[in-house]
């Protein structure tokens, strides 16, 4: 009994590949594409028990061309699979007629991406988020559904008369609500940044490609223990913690990868998540070194398309992790064909820990530019708290405990304002 | 450093009696997230009767690139190119082209492009053509 039951929830997750090339395509990218959608079907857990190919223009009716999907649903009949999943986006009628003929569940990439992101999502707000593509996904795809399957129930000639469409009136009232509440925890999070940069925090975001190791960079660098695997999009709640870089405060958040072609519902849905990254003062773009440098490149440039629209000038810096796997020698070549997409460049590994005082520097570097000033405090005990908010903001470089105190010290340029603006009545009195 | 020619098209919209585009070229360095240097800039305009194919917009962009003393890799939008593959706009020039990639590159699209709007407007209000 207890092997059938395996038998039978291994069966459940068993599921077809499929994908449609066009033709004169780079053979080698395809299949490239392919092996990412074999990754993203292992982190939703499922079993891929065949695999379809097919070089030709999209065809409106089934994507593919008949014969092949005839073929497909063959398949399904001789592997008894559940699911078939598509990497090309489907359209409503598409995903209607392929499920009509093959007799199973049809889905495409981006839904298996949300399948994906409803797993993993723990927290009330990515469950929210999660629920928001979910349903934004949807909307367009109900009308037609509903249509499609009650075509000879509608009143009317050819079914053209009124029908009540309640499901996506439902969804779009789903969808309100949700915005709504998202949209206050957006505040929360506006706050919270502004609280964040007020104390005196500079913010860092990791923003890279699905799988490149943002995660066990951000373990090495601020010694945390964030579930890692070699896995896509284990990472999918931001997660924050405090860096030392020798006397500055940073914090440094970890982030959702990107992957390639994410459509624009699905990044608007995360925008909470993203908004770490593109809010942030210094963005941290990790890269793996060590795949091909064409595949590098591909994957950079998906990273700068995802960016570049909303980062305006914050500084970018481009940290090749899991360098120990690439001959020291090989670096230069490997930097001297994807430099001109890859602005200040430090090679790490993250695994083995080595290159973080590099990363450290060089982030130093492009951090906003902290002031060096020298004030004097009264020596009292107003002037005391004052010098320990001072410790607490900035660094401070020497003080010396004389008839006042004097301190030389180094902070963001808004502190030192203030402790100006606090020092000045005292030394009016 | 790279050398890149940046390119970039306005007004491929119909207005009255045709469509008036104003292509602008401009010859940079670049370093991976800024532009170094700018060296030169040109711009040219073009009224056609009928709506601009690929073949016409490829050819606007080799005339303004040709003007510019300056060698380098024309870098535009994949919009600009009716979002054609890149293996097929890269064969159609006689110089290198490619889609923008890098933060510079992006940098500098929106450099000629604010070049080539503001060119184009202030044409069409000399020139008192009607928009």
């Amino acid at each position: 009994m207890k092997i059938l039951a395996e038998q039978k929830s291994s069966n459940e997750n068993r599921v077809i590949l499929v994908k449609r090339t066009i033709p004169n395509s780079d053979l080698e990218r395809e299949e490239y594409l392919f092996q990412e959608l074999r990754e993203l079907v292992k982190a939703a857990g499922y079993l891929p028990v065949g695999e379809l190919k097919q070089t030709r223009y999209p065809d409106s009716k089934y994507q593919l061309g008949r014969g092949k999907i005839e073929e497909l649903a063959e398949l399904v009949r001789d592997t008894g699979a559940d699911k078939v999943i598509f990497y090309n986006r489907l359209s409503t009628t598409q995903l209607f007629n392929i499920s009509e003929v093959c007799k199973c569940q049809v889905i495409d990439k981006f839904q298996l991406i949300l399948e994906i992101f409803a797993k993993r999502a723990t927290t009330h707000r990515s469950k929210l988020q999660v629920e928001l593509a979910k349903l934004r996904y949807e909307v367009p795809r109900a009308r037609a559904v509903v249509s499609l399957l009650k075509k000879e129930e509608r009143p009317g000639f050819m079914g053209l008369g009124d029908y009540e469409d309640s499901y996506e009136q439902d969804l779009k009232k789903r969808i309100v609500r949700i915005e709504s509440e998202l949209g206050s925890a957006e505040k929360d999070d506006e706050s919270l940044r502004d609280l964040r940069h007020r104390r005196g925090f500079s913010l860092i975001s990791l923003a890279g490609y699905t799988n490149a190791g943002k995660s066990t960079l951000f373990n090495a660098i601020v010694d945390e223990s964030v579930e890692t695997k070699d896995m896509l999009f284990t990472t999918l709640i931001p997660m924050t913690r405090a860096l030392d870089l020798g006397g500055r405060k940073a914090l440094l958040t970890d982030t959702v990868g990107f992957i390639e072609d994410l459509p624009h519902w699905l990044v608007d849905a995360f925008k909470s998540t993203l908004d770490e990254i593109f809010l942030s003062d210094l963005i941290l773009l990790v890269v793996d070194v060590s795949e091909k440098p064409e595949m590098i490149l591909q994957k950079l440039s998906t990273a700068h398309d995802t960016l570049w629209d909303r980062i305006q000038g914050v500084p970018i810096v481009t940290v090749f992790n899991k360098a120990d796997l690439v001959d020291e020698s090989e670096l230069d070549g490997i930097l001297e064909k994807i430099g001109y997409m890859a602005p200040n460049p430090v090679f790490i590994s993250a695994k083995e820990g080595t290159g973080m005082a590099a990363l450290k520097v060089e982030i130093l570097k492009h951090l906003p530019p902290w002031c060096f000033c020298s004030l004097s405090l009264p020596n009292s005990e107003k002037g005391m708290s004052v010098l320990s908010w001072l410790y607490e903001e900035g660094v401070v470089h020497r003080v010396e405990f004389k008839e006042r105190i004097l301190v030389d010290y180094e902070a963001r340029a808004e502190i030192i304002n203030r402790a100006h603006a606090l020092l000045e009545p005292q030394q009016q009195t | 450093m790279w050398d890149i020619i940046a390119v970039d098209i306005s007004g491929r919209h119909r207005i009255k009696g045709g469509y008036y585009m104003v292509c602008a070229a401009a010859a940079l360095t670049v370093s991976a997230s800024y532009i170094e240097k700018v060296k030169q800039i040109k711009i040219l305009p073009l009224w056609l009767k009928r709506a601009p194919s690929l073949l016409d917009i490829v050819q606007l962009i080799e005339d303004t690139a040709d003007q510019l003393s300056f060698e380098g890799t024309i870098v535009a939008e994949k919009g600009d190119m009716y979002n054609k593959p890149s293996w097929m706009t890269e064969s159609m020039f006689s110089r290198a082209f490619k889609y923008q990639e890098s933060i510079a590159e992006r940098r500098s699209i929106e450099l000629v492009h604010h070049i080539s709007l503001s060119a184009r407007n202030l044409l069409i209000n000399e020139l008192q053509i009607e928009a």
